[in-house]
């Protein structure tokens, strides 16, 4: 055998081997172990070992691991990025139909648990080059100030490590990047330097219908802030992208290249600058030396197993598999908070039906937002959310529909005839960590044989009255648009939380910059970081998270 | 009743065009024209008795070919498919669908006497809607929770109709006419290749 295929010394493998055997295994947990029992040894592993090794990889390529990678690259840092998913090529596969583009979606399955059970796959979880992001909807609002600052505020939840000045201008530099749309000046939050480098997009018929019952009630509403352009726009190591074509296929993934998904953004960015970006690359194992540093990970690639050194590790892996892949690897745990504080964005969305014609397929499917509820007068509850029109796709809203209203047999075709004249607003409300919401892992393995993530969710009382208070004014909104037939989606959005950032690694996982407190060279990037889950969509903070956690290793390096 | 406000034929015409691109078209094809399935994961009867559930989920007297369900569920136990997520109390899909699909065919015993295909549509409904509601009789229910068994079959299906272009064309839906994008995308706007309602 070769010297390079042995398995290098110190290398700490914590993932334990499963015994298949159920006599074995049962004779092994009483720890009585007759004489002459064969006890099967785990093959060893032969991965070819790289010579060389590489200053950082970054697990994902989504809004977490792209900007970070760009970054890293332009450094002139040798860079790999691994993603689990293939490359696509958006103009010539992206089929104009849900159940087609399914493999957008991070499909293997999750357990839910709880009271409040979360929807994950084409709700909230990507995969491919470009993650998340090449089925995200590319609302780009900024948080507000005090999203940061919830405890202080209301004595509740965490407070973010360091304030909005430090978020404000990697949001400016992001905004001019990906060549956002949106309204200058932005009715809400604090005072701008820059507007945005684009004009909004255009109001399609459910925007215009909530503008139209926002102002019968006297609330304030705005033409969004999308990451999809209104014009042609010159993208360094892009090119020009061209102008959006109201499509309104934005979840089911953008195949004109208008919408700033990763892919079309940040990862050529990081291309043109030397990064190695690796499809189909599915991490396993990550590996340390007596020590503790990490010494490089081992991943499936094309159904073969690769090992890799670096010096550095991302994970980028959103807020799911990011800690699945430190409790896998009993990484980072000295905390104790890995898989904890998992929150879910309030989501509840209020239909109606109109008798104008709306055609809820064609343009951004969110145009208009309100953030008058951001800190509402009335409030119940701590926190707040935003308001966004729907225009919802058939497919989508069918299954919501079913699962919803339980609506089945003729009654369920009649409803879906008035598809053409439905209209929806919904909330994305800031969330609590509580307790009993975590991720674990589960006794079930999947195809790879390991453990399935298990995830609790109930929602509480804060989420419960902020989900109440935005429905009434909701239905109120559509009883003044003139709609019949109102009706309410109970859901939860985005996930957050599970590897958080904070100042002590007595209740955080990841320093102020994004540094593990217990492994010298892990950093983490994605949603599962955000100490509270803020009330606002998180695509934008992640890229802000990227680039500002990029600049602080960085300077670390110097 | 007319099964649609739509005029017949919109989809179909549509797809012949230039106004659709190739992977949408493709996709949508293959669905029009799925030739005759015969299944692979379920028995023969456990999947008359799906085609019979999925009958009343969707009753088609509308239409001279129901567009099939059954399918494309058969296909996905079959390759081990999942959309993402299962809910932590019910078992794994494919013991899920033959306990549940299972209980139906007791719940209609217990019920009716009878088995669920031979039932009248009236005694069909009366079963699916006691297992929607939790009220369904029968073993089965105590190691698979009906409501959300219900919901879950309910929703893939549904899935698997509202994706079929004929069921598209019904609700007045042409997004699959993707290659000149929309301009006139405001409140009673509407494009040439968009088809008026008649009502």
């Amino acid at each position: 055998m070769p010297d390079e295929e042995i398995l290098e010394e110190g290398i700490v493998n914590p993932v334990e081997t499963e015994i298949q055997d159920p006599l074995l295994r049962s004779l092994v947990a009483e720890g009585a172990e007759p004489a002459g029992t064969i006890v099967p040894q785990p093959a060893p592993l032969e991965i070819p070992l790289p010579a060389e090794g590489v200053d950082c990889i970054v697990i994902g390529t989504g809004a977490g691991g792209a900007p970070l990678l760009a970054r890293l690259a332009m450094a002139g840092l040798k860079v790999v990025a691994l993603e689990a998913g293939p490359w696509h090529d958006p103009k010539k596969d992206f089929a104009t139909d849900e159940k087609a583009q399914e493999y957008l979606f991070w499909n293997d399955e999750r357990l839910s648990a709880g009271q409040d059970p979360v929807a994950f796959g084409k709700n909230n979880s990507g995969i491919g080059v470009g993650g998340s992001t090449l089925h995200y909807t590319a609302y780009t609002p900024r948080p507000q100030p005090a999203d940061l600052h919830l405890h202080r505020d209301f004595g509740v939840g965490v407070d973010w490590p360091f304030g909005y000045d430090e978020l404000e201008p990697y949001y400016e530099e992001l905004e001019q990047f990906l060549g956002i749309s949106g309204p200058t000046p932005y009715p809400w939050g604090a005072a701008r330097r820059k507007g945005y480098p684009l004009a909004p997009l255009p109001l399609n018929g459910a925007a215009q219908l909530m503008q139209r019952g926002c102002e019968t009630l006297g609330i304030r509403t705005s033409p969004a802030a999308n990451a999809a352009l209104s014009a042609r726009y010159y993208q360094e190591g892009v090119g020009w992208r061209e102008a959006c074509t109201n499509r309104g296929f934005c979840q089911a993934g953008c195949s004109t290249g208008a919408k700033a998904s990763m892919d079309v953004t940040f990862l050529p960015l990081a291309a043109a600058h030397g990064a190695d970006i690796r499809p189909n690359s599915y991490v396993t194992e990550i590996e340390r030396d007596a020590s503790g540093t990490i010494t490089g990970v081992v991943y499936e690639q094309n159904g073969e197993q690769q090992r890799l050194r670096c010096r550095h590790l991302f994970l980028c892996a959103g807020a799911v598999e990011t800690p699945r892949l430190l409790l896998l690897n009993a990484l980072a745990l000295s905390s104790g908070h890995v898989g904890r504080n998992f929150m879910a964005h309030p989501g509840v969305q209020v239909f109606g039906t109109f008798a104008e014609d709306i055609r809820p397929y064609k343009g951004i499917p969110g145009a208009l937002i309100s953030e008058d509820t951001h800190r509402p007068k009335d409030a119940d509850f701590a926190g707040g959310y935003l308001l966004q029109s729907i225009g919802i796709m058939p497919v989508t809203f069918a299954g919501e529909v079913a699962r919803g209203r339980g609506f089945w047999g003729q009654r369920l075709r009649d409803y879906m005839r008035q598809y053409n004249h439905i209209a929806g607003i919904n909330i994305l409300g800031d969330c609590l960590p509580h307790a009993d919401n975590f991720l674990e892992l589960a006794e079930e393995k999947d195809a790879r044989g390991l453990p399935k993530p298990r995830v609790h969710f109930t929602n509480h009382e804060n989420e419960h009255r902020m989900n109440a208070h935005a429905e009434k004014l909701m239905r109120r909104i559509w009883e003044a648009a003139g709609a019949t037939d109102i009706w309410a989606f109970q859901r939860s959005a985005h996930v957050i939380g599970t590897a958080r950032m904070g100042l002590s690694g007595d209740d955080a996982v990841v320093d102020a910059n994004g540094r593990a407190f217990d492994v010298p060279n892990l950093y983490i990037c994605d949603n599962s970081v955000f100490p509270s889950a803020l009330g606002v969509n998180p695509a934008l903070t992640i890229m802000a998270l990227a680039l500002r956690t990029a600049d602080k290793f960085l300077e670390s390096q110097k | 009743m007319a099964s649609s406000f739509y005029p017949e034929g919109t989809v179909r015409a549509l797809l012949t065009t230039e106004l659709v691109t190739e992977a949408t078209r493709a996709a949508l094809q293959a669905r029009l024209n799925a030739p005759p399935y015969t299944p692979q994961f379920f028995d023969p009867a456990t999947y008359a008795l799906l085609r019979a559930v999925a009958a009343r989920l969707f009753p088609q007297p509308d239409r001279p070919e129901p567009i099939e369900l059954a399918p494309a569920l058969d296909q996905r136990l079959l390759a081990g498919g999942s959309d993402g997520w299962r809910y932590d109390v019910m078992p794994p899909d494919r013991e899920a669908y033959r306990l549940g699909l299972g209980g139906i065919r007791e719940s209609a015993q217990a019920m009716f006497q009878q088995d669920f295909e031979r039932l009248s549509p009236e005694q069909q409904d009366a079963v699916l809607q006691a297992v929607q509601d939790e009220q369904a009789p029968g073993d089965a229910w105590q190691t698979v929770p009906a409501g959300r068994f219900f919901e879950e079959l309910l929703a893939e299906l549904t899935d698997t109709y509202y994706a079929h272009p004929l069921a598209q064309e019904e609700i007045g839906y042409v997004g699959m006419a993707d290659v000149p994008g929309w301009t006139r995308l405001g409140l009673n706007e509407t494009e040439p290749r968009e088809p008026e309602a008649n009502r």
